[in-house]
């Protein structure tokens, strides 16, 4: 074995290549926080290789795709490998946030390593749609309807909508020819993006060194006249000066990458792949629901309505994801100390607040139904009943009682009008608005509660 | 030794020249080779097409052109009551067609008329269901409500709900293409 080392050796030359790799000066503090780098390129590995496995089965065709995926589950391991490549999706999108949360907070960012940045930043985006494009990949319901959303999402640009919306379809409809599609862009196109970015983002950190964590006060300060490169040249050096080889720092990568492959084995084993019931265009009752880290996007669909929502939504994404790849050009700061950094830190913050708040809310959103009034204090059993049967005739799609409820009906009670229980009664049977559809199947039992109901919200009535 | 080229001002302009040559080729070679597979490849987005876009042509794909299809007999609908059916349509799906029942609510209007939805949401494509209780259509997704009649009463629907042709002859309710 090692004879046949020696005489690869002779012939290519690699040990003195590999000794200095592992051997070159790092600076010291590079440590458990710089493991997220090395655990998103595990982890992209880890799916390329089960993704290579998954294509070995699998059939991109609406007449099949749903049935060669039931099919691999039924296959030795086959559930295991699905399981590993889907929570090992998970697992990515969550580390090269992380990741690229801790550059920025350690100005990791600054000279001379803004490149690097942008390049990041469009890894992130390249899993992103690493993300969108394999979830239709099952055919299931979950993936037929979070690809119907999330095109429709894009093609609701303004101008470019259409024209988007069929680029990422392949035409009008979601249908055989898009999942050829995504498949293409899935196993084809996104890898080679992967692989070209990947390379140019390792060798830049090779090539210029790993940064080293910020400190309050640098151990080199520039000198008077000095060049900004020879300025850092000579406190990286300094900081290599102080600090340890490679291969120390890899130790505690190695480590994290275990934990991550027991983490995503575990829930391969344990949990499985999810897959829901075959993806079925005229489903009724289906909830659409994206998985969690779409979640954010999908809950900020609530807030932006009405005539500029399209704008708005593009608008947002586009300045958003424009923020994220421009930082080292907006951020002028040249401090690297979080302390020094309020602004950057401070919206760092908000951010991550932001998109957690959203997620957690959109996760834990019911299906959006009719608007529910709330009972109130004091009410009466008949006024409740009354109140309980509002919301369940859908009273609320169209009128509002205290802020709650559509707007197409007027807000109940309306202030002029002559609230009392037989007019109210006669209103509710036979409308004389036509817009508003005759409630004439309520027994008269259920009319008196109503009616005890909507009496009790006249001002002045208690409660 | 002699085999060495001479670094001279007339070699450096050889080398100038070599590589701006390379540089033209390898141009070529790129664009030759990415624009037809650029231009298939983004084909979908700008090839002259027939018919207008519509989301919910887009979400459920039917061939527009393919006459009328029964839903029922007319007095098998309540009037204003809309009513969930699936008649077997031609549908064209890339490469296959294949007959298959489309879902469509059929409302029965006063006398022998009657209109039929698309019972997919107009703000992003999620799937309506209407409630019997509260008479109106309710998406599950942003809180888009329509009434019985298509309209929309809350949410974020930009319009009302898509139709399909509608005509009644001998008391059968047929359905032909989506509306514009």
């Amino acid at each position: 074995m090692r004879a046949i080392g020696r005489w690869i050796d002779e012939r290519l030359q690699l040990s003195a290549l590999v000794t200095a790799f592992l051997d070159r000066p790092v600076p010291r503090q590079v440590g458990w926080f710089h493991t997220l780098g090395s655990a998103t390129l595990f982890l992209i590995v880890l799916q390329v290789v089960t993704g290579i496995a998954l294509s070995l089965a699998y059939v991109p065709s609406p007449d099949h795709a749903y049935e060669s995926i039931a099919f691999i589950d039924t296959m030795p391991l086959g559930a295991v490998v699905r399981g590993v490549h889907q929570w090992g999706a998970s697992l990515l999108v969550l580390v090269v946030g992380l990741h690229a949360l801790r550059v920025f907070a350690w100005a990791a960012y600054k000279y001379p390593r803004e490149l690097n940045w942008v390049i990041g930043a469009f890894l992130f985006l390249v899993v992103l749609a690493f993300a969108f494009t394999g979830y239709l990949l099952p055919w299931d319901q979950k993936a037929y309807w979070a690809t119907v959303v999330g095109t429709n999402i894009a093609g609701q640009a303004p101008l470019i909508g259409g024209a988007v919306l069929e680029l990422l379809r392949g035409g009008q409809q979601l249908g055989a020819v898009t999942l050829a599609r995504f498949y293409g862009i899935h196993v084809w196109v996104l890898p080679a993006a992967l692989i070209v970015l990947v390379a140019v983002h390792l060798f830049a950190v090779v090539r210029q060194g790993i940064a080293a964590p910020p400190r309050l006060v640098p151990l080199a300060q520039p000198m008077l006249g000095e060049s900004r490169r020879a300025a850092y040249e000579r406190e990286y050096a300094a900081e290599k000066h102080v600090g340890k080889p490679f291969y120390e720092a890899l130790l505690p990568d190695a480590i994290v990458a275990l934990i991550l492959l027991a983490i995503v084995l575990a829930a391969a084993v344990i949990i499985g792949a999810p897959l829901e019931e075959r993806a079925d265009p005229n489903a009724v009752g289906y909830v659409p629901r994206p998985d969690w880290y779409f979640l954010d996007l999908f809950q900020l669909l609530w807030y932006f309505t009405g005539e500029l929502e399209s704008l708005l939504i593009f608008g947002f994404l586009t300045v958003a994801a424009l923020v994220f790849v421009l930082v080292p050009f907006l951020d002028r700061n040249p401090a690297r100390h979080p302390r020094n950094r309020p602004f950057a830190l401070n919206l760092m913050g908000a951010t991550v607040v932001a998109v957690l708040g959203l997620t957690y809310v959109g996760a834990t959103a019911a299906p959006s139904g009719l608007p529910v009034v709330p009972a109130v204090a004091g009410m009466s059993a008949d006024e409740l009943a009354g109140l309980e049967l509002f919301n369940a005739q859908g009273c609320t799609a169209c009128h509002s009682v205290r802020g709650v409820g559509g707007s197409a009906g007027p807000a109940l009670p309306e202030p002029d009008a002559k609230w009392e229980a037989e007019r109210v009664r006669r209103l509710i049977v036979s409308p004389e608005d036509e817009e508003m559809p005759a409630f004439d199947q309520l027994s008269p039992e259920e009319l008196d509660r109503l009616v005890a109901f909507l009496l009790s919200l006249k001002p002045g009535s208690a409660p | 030794m002699d085999h060495e080229p001479q670094p001279g001002p007339r070699n450096r302009s050889r080398r100038t020249f070599v590589l701006r040559v390379l540089g033209v080729i390898a141009a070529q070679l790129g664009l030759g080779i990415s624009a037809p597979v650029v231009g298939f490849g983004s084909a979908p987005s700008w090839r002259a097409r027939t018919p207008p876009r519509l989301l919910s042509e887009s979400v459920v794909p039917t061939l527009r052109a393919q006459g009328w299809t029964s839903v029922g007999r007319i007095e098998d609908f309540e009037v204003g009551v809309p009513k969930r059916v699936a008649p077997v349509r031609r549908v064209v799906d890339g490469w296959v067609t294949r007959e298959e029942p489309i879902a469509v609510y059929v409302v029965r209007r006063s006398g022998s008329k009657a209109v039929a939805f698309d019972p997919h949401c107009t703000h992003l494509g999620c799937p309506l269901q209407f409630v019997e209780g509260a008479r109106v259509f309710l998406c599950p997704c942003h809180g888009g409500v329509f009434d019985s009649k298509g309209s929309v009463v809350a949410g974020p629907p930009p319009r009302p709900m898509v139709r399909y042709e509608t005509k009644v002859e001998q008391g059968e309710i047929l359905i032909g293409a989506l509306e514009e």
